[in-house]
């Protein structure tokens, strides 16, 4: 009786269980590296604004600190996008009948906010502090990149929660003074490590990596 | 609302196909395409959300940091101060105000609750003439003061009002009285008595209402008294009582209490000794008190009446009386007996002749004016007699809920037929809304200017944390109308009132002190003098009916949807009663042995008829009720629009003969043969871990003869590894049974400030029901004793079985001594639940929150995490209030004082049982509760070493009771 099967099936079949126990090895880490990737953080995407406002050359050519318009970066768990009428400090009496600023005036005449679209988000279990880590001395460059050379904002960062951890378990290696806290493309003095390691001591910092420092 | 009947949510339900129509083929397809959805919208960035900030943006306001406001909440008449915490313009949650005398910064489950009502999207949204929406304009025409009706003196026109005490509403009904001399002001609420008013205007000779303090009390006597849970200013006696028997050690001294009453209470089940009666023989006991006391008193020489002559009750034979009697008498001056609002106007006439003679006057009882503002136009029944009569033209109904909540003996609801034209202001269009020409939606207490007088009569302010959600009035603006002031804000008409009342130069600043301290200083009411008529005594004494077995009737107000008002807020029906342990019911409550004598079980139906009237209500067990007693609750059997309400339990309105009389003898009772036993919802039996060392009790003579007796439950099993503390703090709880009553603030307070979902009756009877804290309620064996309470939440076990077992990693331990629940790691095994010997651990078994209105998502806590169905939650010690203390802390540089982190369960507590804090300051008040002798761990032996421990109860029973 002939062999039901040529020879060569027995060879088939091996590569094609192997191919298959692959592809099921392969998918979920194909979807796990695929969800870190800038299509789904989001990152790298110039968000288009209600206000074409350009970071650049309020950050760059004015030299506003960034505390001037998020004031409460320093204070409270958001940093705070400013209200209309904080644009309008300048710009009632610079700009006025550009026609950029329609929206603002819009906003400020009809008691309507501005409805800005959120660039960084992070998901409804993650809970942020602006207040705590601005100081305890990690820099706006730190997180947000280099708005300074931002026509529109967007992520620079992967915001992923291993790369938070980057830093809450080695805060070394990121902090800054808080005198430098909003200068942007900062280069620290002396070697980052050994500077990260003094103002670790002097601001009181600590490694916080328990789950509920961020999920509550 | 699937919130009510969660149904299995598959995407064949928007299909139009019911579950039976599905085959499996079918399921599978569906199965698969939702894979699919759900996979490909994983693959898609997120859609970006949107910030809106100010356009101006106000001074002090900053988004992310919530603030808190002084304000009034009014119930039944009295204000209780509150703090209510606001997110950027929405109130989310609402904590007791420390320096108000109703509070002392505690927040009753009403209170608690009242914020969700804000939010109830069942309100009702706008003006209405007979079936057509209407405009305040249209109202104003018909009932504001015109040149045309210049000589209008009010004839016809009545005003029916809930009691009130607020000044505004007060100096404007004066004004309304002023100008329309033949109108007529009515007060009534269902559970507003006037028998102890009546009963001390016989008494004293002049309208009076008692204060009680129990800080000097050492002995207290409750007559069918709920002071604990059902009185005006329930917080503050607990707190009070909770006081005199905060005990450190066994020499300590301590108060007793007896309970006299039929139904199980919160006062009952921390009494030293509960004594079930019939509420109606209450009377006969409150005589024979006051018989021995007197004789006693004579005794010992003290000047008393001699009423020994008049007939001898029935119950005198019982010794206990003698010896309550005795223990009152030893402790003269410093004891205090306390009638129920509820019990008839002889009990009050007694239980203060007791205090009278027991020289507690001016110490433990004085007396004040009444604060509730007093006409002498009758109650609802001189109403519904007139209305039949034809005499009343327009009535304006101004809040309260009559045409539901009176006696079906009055037939409110068919007198409203006569009248011409009827009007009618409250939150829901429920049964009264229905039936009055005008409906004008009121406005929630948090979006209102108003004011209130607290049970002593301190004033305080209302003041609105947001803008009116709908098109509503006050009802201030409502009287304000009458007296032609259309436009009047209600602020304006509040400004104006008390512009006038604070008659200093800084007026300003006195009104600008009074809204940030929620309290007007020095407004309470002043003592009156008294002197007693004692004939009115013995003639009270001489007309005493005789005692009988018939079965009584209790009509009382419910635990959890007080008269009806709150049986809209579903946290409140699905939280269990704090005795019986029901949810989302009503049932008539009867003692086992009436049961046996009836042949009923619980969830048996029975019908009850009196007169001509029945109802059929669901039985439940109640023991240690009394023989012979059946109470029925409040508030249950709507009919109105709120959903919510709606069909659930019985209207036992419907029975109710009359106001003022709450106990009734000569019903039928009688059995109705179902096929189904009505299914009753309790919580009571799932989780039973008695027959352990769980809920720990000794009596204050067992605990001097032996200090250390829970030292089994306390020390520690040899460790294999012991644990390092790592971090500055160590969190941990201790709850004191001792002076837990039960009443529930905290299992409310939990909800709110976790965003802790309602599932529904059908998954209350699956065991499925979400709270995080719940209270375990023991009976205890030995007679004479109530229940012990006990709080149960979260142990936070320094080794914890939960976390050995999840395959996750999703519940974790922090540094500072927290059992962490990760909701984006859980996968929802449930292994942890299955683990933990404390059961409890909740699991979204679907997705509760989903069918939350819009208006109700406002009341979310921002800073919790709502969670979503297949994910396990607990209690978390309130973890985000420890971040948010530790980063202040942190960025002022310093470690966490003590208090500064208070746990929404520990803040609402009327007897501050729950302390919290980091046991590694050894100076905290935590660590201070954690070196008492009666400290124990429940279940111990498992070696789990529970964060949350115990203080066992100590009660102080009457040594003469147990040589008897």
């Amino acid at each position: 009786m002939p062999a039901p099967f040529p020879k060569w099936a027995d060879s088939l079949f091996r590569v094609l269980l192997a191919v298959g126990l692959i592809t099921v090895a392969a998918v979920p880490l194909f979807l796990m590296a695929w969800v870190r990737t800038p299509q789904i953080t989001g990152q790298f995407d110039p968000v288009r604004q209600p206000v074409e406002f350009d970071h650049r050359h309020h950050v760059d050519d004015d030299g506003i600190d960034c505390l001037y318009c998020h004031e409460q970066a320093e204070r409270t768990p958001y940093a705070g996008i400013p209200p209309t009428e904080r644009c309008l400090n300048c710009h009632s009496q610079i700009w006025r009948n550009s026609p950029l600023l329609e929206p603002v005036w819009q906003s400020y005449f009809s008691n309507a906010p501005i409805p800005w679209v959120r660039v960084h988000q992070l998901p409804d279990f993650v809970f942020f502090n602006h207040a705590i880590h601005v100081n305890k001395g990690v820099g706006c460059e730190s997180c947000h990149g280099r708005v300074d050379q931002m026509a529109r904002v967007y992520q620079q960062m992967p915001l992923t929660m291993g790369w938070c951890l980057e830093c809450h378990r080695n805060p070394e290696r990121f902090l800054r003074p808080r005198e430098a806290m909003t200068v942007m493309g900062w280069q620290p003095p002396e070697p980052q490590e050994q500077l990260g390691r003094e103002l670790m001591q002097q601001y009181g910092v600590q490694r916080l990596t328990n789950c509920t420092t961020c999920h509550r | 609302m699937s919130r009510n009947l969660p149904v299995l949510d598959t995407g064949a339900a928007n299909e139009g196909l019911t579950a039976e129509e599905i085959t499996r083929r079918q399921f599978l397809q569906l199965a698969a395409t939702g894979l699919a959805v759900g996979a490909l919208a994983g693959c898609v960035e997120p859609p970006r959300e949107r910030i809106l900030p100010y356009t101006v943006q106000p001074i002090g306001v900053h988004p992310g940091k919530p603030r808190y406001y002084a304000t009034t909440m009014p119930l039944g008449g009295y204000g209780t101060g509150l703090l209510v915490e606001s997110h950027e313009g929405r109130p989310t949650k609402v904590e007791g105000n420390p320096q108000h005398p109703a509070s002392l910064g505690a927040a009753g489950v009403y209170e608690q609750a009242s914020v969700l009502q804000l939010y109830d999207p069942f309100r009702a949204k706008s003006l209405r003439y007979r079936n057509a929406p209407s405009t305040w304009n249209a109202f104003v025409r018909e009932f504001a003061p015109t040149p045309q009706r210049a000589g209008y003196r009010g004839a016809g026109l009545r005003f029916l009002l809930q009691p009130t005490a607020s000044p505004l509403t007060s100096a404007l009904l004066d004004r309304i009285r002023d100008r329309y001399p033949e109108a007529r002001i009515h007060s009534y609420a269902p559970l507003g008595s006037t028998t102890g008013t009546s009963g001390l205007l016989r008494l004293f000779g002049t309208r009076v209402q008692p204060q009680y303090d129990l800080r000097n009390a050492r002995v207290v006597v409750t007559l069918d008294a709920d002071l604990f849970g059902a009185m005006p200013f329930a917080m503050r006696y607990a707190r009070q009582f909770a006081d005199g028997r905060r005990l450190a050690n066994p020499q300590a001294p301590m108060n007793r209490l007896y309970a006299i009453e039929s139904a199980l209470s919160d006062t009952g089940s921390i009494a030293d000794h509960r004594i079930a009666v019939r509420s109606a023989d209450v009377a006969i006991i409150a005589a024979t008190l006051l018989r021995f006391i007197a004789a006693e008193s004579r005794t010992r020489g003290i000047t008393a009446p001699d009423l020994s002559a008049d007939q001898q009750a029935q119950h005198s034979a019982d010794e206990r009386w003698r010896m309550i009697a005795r223990d009152l008498v030893a402790n003269a001056r410093q004891s205090v007996v306390i009638p129920g609002e509820q019990q008839p106007a002889a009990v009050h006439v007694f239980a203060h002749a007791i205090n009278l003679l027991l020289g507690n006057i001016g110490r433990t009882v004085w007396y004040t004016e009444p604060v509730l503002y007093t006409t002498d136009a009758g109650g609802i029944d001189a109403l519904t007699r007139e209305m039949k009569a034809g005499e009343v033209d327009s009535l304006i109904i101004l809040g309260g809920n009559p045409a539901y909540d009176t006696p079906a003996g009055l037939n409110f609801r068919a007198a409203l037929r006569s009248v011409r034209l009827t009007a009618y202001t409250g939150l829901y269009e429920n049964e009264t809304a229905s039936a009055c020409h005008w409906f004008v939606p009121s406005l929630h207490y948090l979006e209102s200017w108003g004011d209130a007088r607290a049970y002593d009569g301190t004033a305080s302010l209302t003041q609105p944390l947001i803008s009116p959600l709908y098109d509503g009035r006050t009802a201030d603006q409502i009287l304000a109308l009458f007296l032609g002031q259309t436009d009047y804000s209600a602020w304006d008409l509040l400004r104006e009132s008390w512009r006038t009342r604070f008659t200093a130069a800084d007026s300003d600043l006195i009104w600008a002190d009074s809204l940030r301290r929620g309290v007007i200083v020095n407004t309470a009411a002043a003592p009156l003098p008294v002197t007693p008529d004692w004939s009115v005594v013995t003639q009270t004494l001489a007309n005493m009916p005789q005692a009988s077995d018939q079965i009584e009737l209790v009509f009382r107000q419910d635990p959890k949807v007080y008269d009806g008002s709150f049986a809209n807020s579903p946290w409140l029906q699905e939280l269990p009663d704090p005795v019986t342990k029901l949810t989302w019911d009503n049932a008539a409550l009867l003692s086992p042995r009436t049961a046996e004598s009836l042949h009923i079980e619980s969830g048996d139906l029975l019908q009850f008829r009196l007169q001509n009237r029945t109802i059929t209500i669901p039985a439940l067990i109640s023991p240690l009720h009394a023989d012979n007693s059946v109470a029925l609750s409040f508030g249950y059997g709507r009919r109105g629009t709120e959903a919510i309400a709606r069909d659930v339990g019985v209207d036992v309105y419907a029975l109710w003969p009359g106001a003022d009389q709450y106990v009734i003898s000569g019903a039928d009772v009688s059995r109705v043969e179902s096929k189904n036993a009505h299914r009753l919802a309790t919580t009571q039996d799932h989780w039973q871990i008695s027959g352990r060392p769980v809920a720990v009790q000794q009596t204050l003579n067992g605990w001097r003869a032996d200090p250390d007796f829970t030292r089994e439950e306390r020390e520690h099993a040899e460790a294999l590894y012991e644990l390092l503390p790592t971090a500055e703090e160590q969190w941990a709880m201790t709850i004191d049974l001792g002076i837990c009553t039960g009443c529930s603030a905290c299992v409310v307070a939990c909800q709110a400030e976790n965003n802790v979902p309602v599932v529904g009756k059908a998954e209350v009877l699956n065991s499925r029901e979400m709270h995080w804290l719940r209270i375990d309620r023991y009976y205890n064996a030995e007679a004479g004793s109530g229940t012990i309470t006990q709080p149960m939440l979260c142990q936070h076990c320094e080794k914890a079985p939960c976390e050995y077992v999840c395959p996750v990693n999703a519940t974790v331990h922090s540094d500072d001594g927290l059992n962490e629940m990760v909701y984006n790691r859980c996968v929802g095994t449930r292994f942890c639940s299955n683990n933990c010997p404390y059961k409890v651990r909740r699991f979204n078994w679907y997705n509760y929150t989903m069918g939350w209105s819009e208006t109700e998502q406002l009341q979310f806590n921002p800073d919790v995490t709502v969670r979503a169905r297949g994910v396990m939650e607990k209690c978390t010690y309130c973890v985000q209030r420890i971040r948010e203390a530790e980063i202040q802390a942190r960025l002022e540089n310093r470690r966490i004082r003590d208090g500064e982190v208070v746990t929404a369960c520990q803040q609402a507590c009327p007897t501050r049982a729950i302390v919290f804090g980091s046991i590694t300051d050894p100076e905290s008040q935590v660590s201070r509760t954690r070196e008492q002798s009666r400290l124990y761990s429940v279940l111990n032996e498992l070696g789990t070493r529970p964060r949350t421990r115990y203080l066992a109860r100590i009660s102080n029973p009457n040594p003469a009771f147990e040589s008897s």
